[in-house]
């Protein structure tokens, strides 16, 4: 429990650093295979749900984060505001709602550890050791 | 009862309470019209001003039960669909969703089906620059809801995006007519007929960076729940002397009629980025009904120029929309037609007849902007032109009057947002 609330905190304190354009991380719950751009595209768009045979749940998070813009901008190649544009239409088109969004790097670790599935984002410089990182930019 | 199977069938998906995921979220818009004409034209626009043209309001809640399956609910509240008077809210979408593999996606329930490019996300007025949606075009069916199945399928490459989607189903719908002139009350009505609707389509569209491209096929069959539909006005000759060979009177009582029409619908639309920021969209949609000479054989059309300049669109449009000649001939026949010897209540009955059609033939230019407030609010302006030709049946036309040669100018403002 101590091991894993220092780990959050180290997360926290280099997110809390980090600047767009840094570079990201993805990591996945424990057994999710390597992947690729295109496979985290379609992923993060709603378009696909798996990850090789695996089913998937992307984690974002929240808008504004400089993670997440990191993330955006270097994986999908959009801004905020388009990927919400994105996702405005696409949720009242009737193809799903967008990924979950968690508060901070320290959530999205702790939920990825522990979520069958689960796929998040961190800096780079910021993975604990022992994180599934399934892609790196 | 449906809801309710639906609902059932939501409860009964084996679910894990942990995995379960809500999702909601908000859509409005507040729209405000006004023209220069008295008669009301879509309904409600009006030279006083009116509120409930482009006013929707909405809650969706999207329920992530795994990553393979889902719900979706989406009420509305809006003016109602079967009187100009009020405001209801209904249920616009109400479906359970299945993603057996990536790139194939099943849906169930009550569902909007992609017939123009913005017709599912038509109530959410945040999606779009438009004030309205181009009516000539978006008004091709009379209501776009299923209750039914869909299926979705795509193909990815890198750079583009196939996706082909088909539908099936029926639902009940109110067909709303106005006539100017009753033969015996005198005066105008406007009433909505119970009608039912069954089809599919296929619909074809290919995405390449900010491009879409969309081509559908859409049958359609359409039956009045109470009673048929008349396949043509009958014309019935006045008997000779006193009155003059040849002449007669279009009568809706006599006339012939069929259970049901089928229709086929043709649309095509892309919405193509052009160089320094346009966008260019243009949507044609083409309906034959050949069971019956009615307003549902015509054709529509509309192109839009775009373009983002910061937080500002400005657009502008062009939208065309014209019954089949043998519709817009029996139109002109049918409301020109006198007789020598003038009864009372004649002139209402091919009055009557003739709006029975619901016939069109207008066009409309249209300027305006969107304005981005927050990445999730516009707020718009627009002014548009129409013109009618031999008639336009979205113009509520007096007694005795007709909505032909018109020219109507409708300022408009809204603020849309979701949340």
């Amino acid at each position: 429990m101590r091991k894993r609330l220092l780990l959050l905190l180290f997360a926290q304190l280099v997110a809390r650093g980090a600047i767009a354009g840094e570079p990201v991380a993805v990591i996945a719950y424990a057994g999710m295979p390597k992947t690729d751009v295109a496979a985290l595209q379609r992923l993060y768009t709603g378009r696909s749900v798996s990850i090789g045979q695996l089913s998937a749940v992307p984690i974002n998070l929240p808008v504004g984060h400089p993670v997440r813009q990191s993330f955006l901008e270097s994986l999908l190649g959009q801004n905020d505001e388009q990927y919400t544009a994105y996702w405005l239409v696409r949720r009242y088109v009737g193809k799903g709602a967008p990924p979950k969004e968690l508060a901070d790097v320290g959530e999205v670790l702790d939920y990825v550890r522990n979520t069958p599935g689960a796929v998040g984002y961190l800096p780079q410089s910021s993975v604990p050791p022992g994180v599934n990182v399934i892609f790196r930019r | 009862m449906k809801l309710n199977t639906l609902l059932a069938l939501l409860l009964a998906v084996p679910m894990a309470a942990k995995a379960v995921e809500f999702n909601w979220s908000g859509f409005g818009t507040a729209g405000y019209a006004i023209s220069d004409n008295a008669n009301r034209y879509q309904r409600f626009i009006t030279d006083r001003g009116t509120f409930n043209r482009d006013s929707v309001f909405g809650g969706q809640l999207d329920v992530k039960l795994s990553p393979q399956f889902g719900a979706t609910i989406q009420a509305r509240l809006a003016p109602a669909a079967d009187s100009d008077s009020r405001w209801e809210p209904s249920l616009a979408w109400a479906f359970l969703s299945w993603r057996p593999l990536d790139d194939f996606l099943l849906r169930a329930g009550k569902l909007r089906v992609p017939l123009m490019l913005n017709t599912e996300n038509q109530d959410v007025g945040a999606t779009y620059p438009f004030v309205r949606l181009p009516v000539e075009v978006y008004s091709t069916a009379p209501t776009t809801d299923i209750w039914g199945v869909m299926f979705s399928k795509s193909w990815w490459r890198a750079d583009w995006e196939w996706g082909l989607d088909g539908y099936y189903g029926k639902i009940n719908y109110f067909q709303r007519l106005h006539v100017r002139d009753m033969p015996q009350q005198g005066g105008g009505a406007t009433w909505y007929d119970p009608t039912r609707l069954e089809g599919g389509g296929l619909v074809l569209s290919l995405r390449a960076d900010e491009d879409v491209y969309r081509i559908g096929y859409h049958r359609i069959e359409t039956r009045r729940r109470q009673g048929g539909i008349i396949s043509d006005l009958a014309f019935t000759p006045l008997p000779s002397p006193p009155y003059q060979p040849g002449e007669g009177l279009y009568d809706v009582s006599s006339s012939p009629q069929v259970d049901a029409t089928v229709s086929q619908l043709l649309t095509l639309g892309a919405s193509v980025a052009l160089p320094e920021g346009f966008q260019l969209t243009a949507e044609y949609a083409r309906l034959l009904s050949p069971d019956a000479v009615n307003g549902w054989n015509r054709w529509s059309a509309y192109a839009a120029l775009a373009k983002r300049i910061g937080r500002w669109t400005p657009y502008g449009y062009y939208a065309q929309m014209q019954s089949a000649g043998n519709v817009l001939r029996r139109y002109q026949a049918v409301e020109n037609n006198n007789v020598s010897i003038p009864a009372p209540g004649m002139a209402a009955s091919q009055h009557l007849a003739a709006d029975y059609l619901i016939a069109h033939d207008q066009s409309t230019w249209a300027v305006g902007t969107a304005y981005q407030l927050t990445p999730r609010s516009l707020l718009k302006t627009e002014w548009s032109q129409t013109h009618t030709g031999i008639v336009s049946s979205f113009i509520d036309a007096p007694s005795g009057g007709s909505s032909a040669n018109q020219r109507i100018d409708v300022f408009s403002v809204s603020y849309s947002f979701t949340f």
